[in-house]
């Protein structure tokens, strides 16, 4: 890849049980670009995400963040504090719409006028202004992922982890993450994103890793990438994509 | 017939006009179950989130321990903690038999595996996708700790006041240490016992009422912050 690395993964190996989930020798994750994890059920995505976004601690090999090697045993506060995810399946804390949005900032100590001014402009470009004083266990699939994308956003990440975010949503509200998706992304802002989607991947991907059974089959700028290779479960075909 | 409807018409007009006995021996189980509850739940509530979300080589052998602690009979706390504080006790010097602290003391051991294995469950049925996603917001370890309490806050207090109902409700702790002193350490349930024994049915009776009262309303509590109607919004 020749942009700049913001994260690289050496040697990665993460093994559950007898299982070897994944068997990584080498990846990167491209600066200020939407770096592309593709491959079928079980091709260690997610797992591979989770390592990235330093939710997941428990693997061996080496991780590192603008070339310096993050140690895996310290709690990496500051620089967790700088990433942000988006899950398949969101999970929102007991509270209204406005606490969950908000938390991220709380949990920075951000003061609670620019915390509410915050909130309320990310709830505005996500419309889901009308249900901030909301039960968030009252939402539906499509408002809750809405308001996850808004607690993703608020923080504004230097890296945006998106993990399958429309898998389990509907039509309209894929339309709505498509359309408004690239929007709400800023410039500086990394994104590495795991999807099935081929639109998504047809209008955002700057550079596509194909896993395959836990390892990278290919990684490539989406331009010299081989849609051929598609075909190892992913659900789109080749000639719809390019 | 007379009997049981004089009994409860005496036990009733005991309540009713505030007989400073029954309210002195109410004050009394009310104070030390009260502190007996709120310390156990402080060694209770961290020590169940450490067992529910830690690896280590002991864990199912103290999850036996404390799923056999539960059903463990109060005279044998009562024994145990008495042998403790007697004269000839390990703790013997610090003077605590037949005091409140004692009974306290008694009444903490007894609840503590009660609460901790509730908690402990309650924890452990939490959405793995919590803790995930406070790593990913970027909270602290003291931050998830807390996040955690505040998801888990209703099954939690749900198991402090089934601590609270347990200690209220006990008779073999409270006798066997506190020795039922008039004013100092008689709680409802050891004056019952002897008020009965004198043939002082009504003011048994009228200390019943008051017990089962109690434990409707803290069943009400807990009915209405695990079950009630605005159950689902949360």
């Amino acid at each position: 890849m020749p942009d700049d690395k913001i994260i690289e993964l050496k040697n990665i190996r993460k093994i559950c049980g007898d299982k070897k989930i994944l068997d990584i020798d080498n990846f990167a994750v491209s600066k200020n670009k939407f770096n592309f994890i593709i491959g079928g059920n079980g091709s260690g995505k997610t797992s591979l995400l989770n390592i990235l976004c330093l939710v997941d601690q428990d693997y061996q090999g080496q991780l590192y963040y603008k070339g310096q090697k993050i140690n895996e045993d310290q709690q990496n506060l500051k620089l967790r504090r700088k990433f942000s995810v988006i899950w398949q399946d969101p999970y929102l804390y007991r509270g209204d719409v406005f606490y969950n949005i908000a938390l991220p900032l709380k949990l920075r100590d951000i003061n609670q006028n620019l915390i509410s001014k915050k909130v309320k402009e990310m709830a505005a470009r996500l419309e889901i202004q009308d249900l901030l004083e909301q039960s968030a266990h009252t939402l539906s699939g499509g408002e809750k992922q809405k308001t996850s994308i808004a607690r993703a956003l608020i923080t504004e990440p230097e890296i945006l982890f998106v993990d399958e975010a429309t898998t389990n949503l509907d039509e309209e509200s894929i339309q709505f993450f498509n359309s408004h998706f690239a929007d709400l992304v800023t410039d500086e802002m990394t994104v590495v994103m795991v999807s099935h989607d081929r639109r998504q991947i047809k209008r955002l991907a700057d550079y596509i890793t194909l896993l395959q059974r836990g390892k990278v089959k290919t990684s490539k700028a989406v331009d010299n990438f081989n849609f051929q290779l598609f075909g190892a479960g992913i659900e789109a075909p080749i000639a719809e994509i390019v | 017939m007379d009997y049981y409807t004089d009994a409860i018409f005496r036990a009733f007009e005991l309540i009713i006009t505030l007989d400073s006995e029954v309210i002195q021996i109410v004050t009394t189980s009310l104070k030390i179950s009260i502190s007996s509850t709120f310390i156990a739940s402080i060694i209770s509530i961290p020590l169940a989130i450490v067992i529910a979300r830690n690896k280590f080589k002991t864990k199912k052998f103290i999850n036996i321990i404390l799923n056999t602690l539960l059903s463990l009979p109060t005279v044998v706390v009562g024994i145990f903690v008495y042998s403790l504080i007697s004269r000839q006790g390990i703790i013997g010097e610090l003077d605590l038999l037949f005091t409140p602290t004692g009974i306290i003391f008694g009444q903490v051991l007894l609840i503590i595996p009660l609460i901790t294995a509730l908690i402990r469950n309650v924890i452990f049925s939490m959405d793995e996708k919590l803790y995930k996603t406070a790593v990913s917001m970027g909270a602290s370890r003291r931050q998830k700790f807390k996040l955690l309490i505040s998801e888990a806050r209703y099954g939690i207090i749900g198991a402090v006041i089934a601590g609270f109902g347990r200690v209220l409700g006990e008779i073999g702790v409270s006798m066997m240490i506190g020795g039922n002193i008039k004013g100092v350490t008689r709680t409802i349930t050891t004056a019952m016992s002897l008020e009965t024994n004198k043939g002082r049915f009504a003011f048994a009776l009228a200390l019943g009422i008051i017990l089962l009262s109690l434990s409707f309303l803290i069943n009400l509590i807990t009915y209405y912050l695990q079950e009630g109607k605005n159950y689902a919004r949360r």
